[in-house]
């Protein structure tokens, strides 16, 4: 709210200093009307700061200025120098009080009304006010407070902010014509501290378009007391994510929008406290006002736990207003249905209401929305409460960005995306060709491959690119790029294209790096669009929420023929490479074999009984778990399928986890967590903080077991545990658990969707490792 | 009506632009491509510290490609807050041109006639004014 006060004072001087100029005129002229219109708009943009801000003195001097001042505009009353006379000593007043706020000083109260009085009462001013000493504006009595900040025109920061670009390329041109000259030591010197400030600048100048989102975030709370006074509701405000920053322009683009939203969220979405108490949600609702980055874009989320939006009798309003025929209806699918909030004309409240709803909103939010490149989703439940989605590109903002070419030609990508790049001629890595589609195989996990160069049409051949950049885009797929080779990390200022280059769709804007030649930034999302590329969880056939358990679910299991002949197998994922190598590098040290492979020793399992022949060669299958590596010896490799994660667990832990049944054979799966265990056993089970699983949930047992053990964690299965006090508890978002965790226990929720919908919030993609581990570590470091 | 405008030279035809919305003109000489994007989008380029989006002007009149070779000649206009390099032959004049422009009644090709607002008097030569942001429109703009 500081900083309300603060832009207020600053813009209040602001406006002050060139209306003296005004008053004096006006003074001279009283039928003069730009004059009066420009001091009623001052008095008039004061009296609603001030009832914003909170400053019922300043509201009032100006309420009665502005009254007086309106019914000369309509001519009711002619100005007469009295009248003017009590309009600049207002004026002057509202200065002094202004000064006085500044300075945080209080003001002597007396004196307001006989001010306003002056302006009714022409009698009262002629006796107090002399006509022959005209008043003039004058400095404030107190010493200004010194400003601590400055108002300046957006448009002087992008000249300053072209001019250093341009400085930069000067300084690169400069840089290439000594090197070209030979080094003078003086010189470079000289030209070093040059570069040095030139980067400085450019740096500090970049910052100053940035704003935290703050600022826009910092009129919620206000906004929401007042509205949900007026409306008699509760609401509890939750903002987050207000350190993401984003370019002031587009901060000024999204206000009014985001205003919009939470205004209707308040309006409609949110329950009467008696209504609330009925549908046994707490008294006072929730609106969760929440900012980041991803990828190239921001996302601001505004989500209530209201009344959510009935997407039935949004569709019987929009026939009744003729916005879709009765046939169309019927076709709709939910998503199409809930996009008819955004219809122009219309609206969901059952009354008008001075806030909102009187159905002009949420399509001019839309429309805002898209000017600046922006998307606007609504996701709701019925009765559970609404979320609408903002995404606005981070154009206009820095970016980190990795540069890679393909061809001849350089491109961007925002590093937000990139999840990890791959070399796909190295060991772990294959490329097949699935159709006509190139399908790369990256740790066990099939990735749609599309070649950037083919899709650009900038290099037709077949030639194989080597380097794959695995992204993930914003609307979910994740695919590889194969593009030639990778050039840099760099921060790179991203601009909007022109038109017509946007209407490609695999672009997200243009830069100029240092080299000035411009590149282009690719857009993740779009050229998976245009790819054809889909995203897995909009692969899956429809399906109701009821049935989502049923549907199989598989693991990709290796099957091999072990060294003693048997069959077993082991889950793909902590495969890394297959792999011959000469028996003699086998040895038994320490107590257990060892395998000294690529100037490393790993632990070796699998032929304990059966010690190989010391000049033949084994295959070995290396397994990582992201930090340790191990080996297992094997005779070879027969298949994989994709397998359900049902086992008989064995008896006792040990090698085999368990016994499965593929094709009628029975198989023992390998425990790779006992392995791990054995080869690194650094910290006894004792010490380990206590993580409990659902039992019920076999992925659980089967998939996330190993990732919460190599965490740092003991599992137990809930209702096993004992007395132990698990340090957390993972549960599913989708299903109840068996054994509710005890109040107070730090939970953690996956989903097994991607996206994150209502009922799901706050959980974790069940296979957004980063995520997961991150919360595990939080939890270690609270326990 | 009086006014200043840019004559230049586009396949042999001298045209003419309102110099008023002529931002400078420049010569371009790298000029990095955009794939995918319409025929008459030649690249990108840079002016000083902005990016320039280079129009083919041939391919938006629909009679062929720019040639690429050498520095190249640019007319930069702003369009929607977007900075675009029309490619010309050569800038060939800044002349005042006396008279509101007339309409075209020969049988234009569908590029010109999209590109055209009417005929000036030039020196005796009839030129044809064309609309910058036609031209950035391109002839794909006539297709839609």
């Amino acid at each position: 709210m500081d900083e309300l006060l603060a832009e207020f004072i600053a813009e209040t001087r602001e406006t002050l200093e060139p209306l003296a100029g005004e008053i004096v005129a006006w003074e001279a002229t009283p039928a003069d009307r730009a004059r009066l219109d420009a001091i009623f708009r001052f008095v008039h943009t004061v009296k609603g700061s001030c009832g914003f801000l909170d400053l019922p003195r300043l509201e009032r001097l100006s309420h009665a200025a502005e009254n007086a001042l309106a019914e000369v505009r309509d001519g009711a009353r002619t100005p007469d120098r009295t009248l003017v006379s009590a309009v600049l000593a207002i004026i002057d007043r509202i200065g002094e009080l202004v000064e006085a706020l500044a300075a945080g000083e209080a003001y002597p109260e007396d004196g307001d009304e006989g001010l306003i009085l002056a302006l009714d009462h022409v009698d009262l001013v002629e006796e107090t006010a002399p006509s022959s000493a005209p008043v003039m504006p004058h400095p404030a009595p107190t010493p200004r407070a010194p400003a601590r900040s400055i108002r300046l025109p957006v448009e002087l920061l992008d000249r300053m902010m072209a001019g250093v670009s341009d400085m930069v390329l000067a300084r690169n041109e400069l840089s290439r014509r000594l090197r070209e000259q030979g080094g003078d030591a003086m010189v470079d010197a000289a030209f070093e501290r040059l570069s040095t400030c030139v980067a400085e600048m450019r740096e500090s100048i970049t910052r100053t378009r940035m704003q935290r989102i703050d600022g826009l975030f910092s009129a919620l709370p206000r906004m929401v007391r007042d509205l949900s006074a007026e409306l008699s509701k509760q609401v509890h405000l939750v903002i987050d994510g207000g350190d993401v920053e984003l370019d002031r322009e587009m901060i000024e683009m999204i206000r009014d929008p985001l205003t919009h939203i939470v205004r209707n969220a308040i309006d409609h979405g949110i329950e009467e406290p008696s209504a609330r108490q009925s549908a046994g949600k707490p008294v006072s609702g929730t609106l969760r006002v929440d900012a980041r980055q991803s990828g190239n874009q921001i996302l601001i989320e505004v989500a209530d736990d209201g009344r959510g939006i009935d997407d039935e009798k949004l569709v019987a309003r929009a026939i009744t207003a003729g916005i879709i025929t009765r046939e169309r209806a019927t076709t709709m699918t939910r998503n199409e249905r809930l996009e008819l909030v955004f219809a122009a004309g219309l609206s969901t409240a059952r009354e008008v209401t001075a806030i909102s709803g009187r159905g002009v909103g949420m399509d001019v939010v839309r429309a805002n929305v898209e000017r600046i490149g922006g998307t606007v989703e609504v996701d709701t439940q019925v009765g559970r409460g609404c979320r609408l989605t903002l995404r606005v590109p981070m154009t206009l903002t820095i970016i980190p960005a990795l540069t890679f070419s393909v061809g001849t030609e350089l491109f961007a990508i925002p590093r937000a995306a990139i999840d990890e790049i791959v070399r796909s001629r190295g060991g772990s890595v294959e490329v097949e060709t699935v159709g006509s589609a190139p399908v790369a195989r990256i740790r066990g996990e099939r990735v749609p491959v599309v070649d950037l160069g083919r899709l650009l049409g900038l290099d037709t051949s077949e030639r194989f690119r080597a380097i794959l950049v695995v992204v993930r885009a914003s609307s979910g797929e994740r695919y590889a790029l194969a593009v030639d080779s990778v050039q840099d990390h760099e921060e790179l200022v991203v601009k909007p294209a022109a038109p017509a280059i946007m209407a490609t769709g695999v672009y997200a804007g243009t830069t100029l790096p240092d080299n000035g030649r411009p590149m282009l930034l690719i857009n993740p999302a779009g050229v998976a669009h245009v790819a054809g590329v889909r995203a897995p969880d909009a692969a899956l056939p429809a399906r109701s929420n009821d049935n989502a358990e049923d549907v199989a679910e598989t693991v990709p299991t290796l099957l091999f023929r072990a060294v003693d002949g048997a069959v077993r197998a082991i889950r793909l994922s902590l495969v890394e490479r297959i792999e011959d190598v000469a028996a003699g590098s086998v040895a038994r040290a320490g107590g257990r074999l060892r395998l000294s492979h690529d100037g490393r020793i790993l632990p070796l399992f699998g032929c304990e009984e059966v010690v190989p022949d010391k000049h033949g060669r084994i295959r070995v299958l290396l397994l990582g778990d992201g930090e340790n590596e191990i080996a297992y010896a094997i005779n070879e490799v027969i298949d994989i399928h994709d397998l359900s994660p049902e086992m008989v667990p064995a008896a006792e832990p040990g090698p085999v986890a368990g016994v499965m049944l593929v094709d009628g054979i029975q198989v023992e799966l390998i425990d790779c967590f006992w392995l791990f265990g054995q080869a690194g056993t650094l910290i006894g089970p004792g010490e380990r903080p206590l993580c409990l699983l659902d039992k019920s949930d076999p992925w659980m047992r089967d998939v996330l077991r190993p990732i919460v053990e190599q965490a740092g964690y003991r599992v137990a299965y809930d209702g096993e545990s004992g007395e132990a006090v698990p340090a957390v508890t993972i549960l599913s978002a989708e299903r109840a658990p068996e054994h509710p965790p005890a109040p107070g226990a730090r939970v953690v929720r996956l989903r097994a969707t991607a996206d994150e919908t209502l009922s799901s919030a706050g959980s974790i993609y069940r296979y957004d490792r980063h995520g997961l581990i991150a919360a595990l570590a939080a939890a270690q470091g609270r326990s | 009506m009086e006014a200043l405008k840019l004559i230049a030279r586009i396949a042999d035809q001298q045209v003419a632009i309102s110099a008023d919305t002529v931002e400078s003109v420049v010569e371009v000489e790298a000029i990095t491509p955009v794939p995918l994007a319409a025929p008459h989008i030649a690249g990108l380029a840079a002016l000083r510290s902005r990016v320039l989006t280079i129009i083919d002007s041939y391919a938006a009149l629909e009679i062929g490609r720019s040639p690429r070779e050498g520095i190249l000649q640019a007319i930069v206009v702003t369009i929607d807050n977007h900075l675009y390099g029309l490619l010309v032959d050569e800038v060939v004049d800044v002349a005042a041109i006396v008279g509101d422009p007339e309409p075209v009644h020969a049988g234009l090709s569908r590029g010109w006639a999209h590109a055209a607002l009417g005929l000036v008097e030039h020196e005796d030569h009839a030129l044809l004014l064309l609309d910058p942001a036609r031209i950035v429109a391109g002839s794909s703009a006539l297709a839609a």
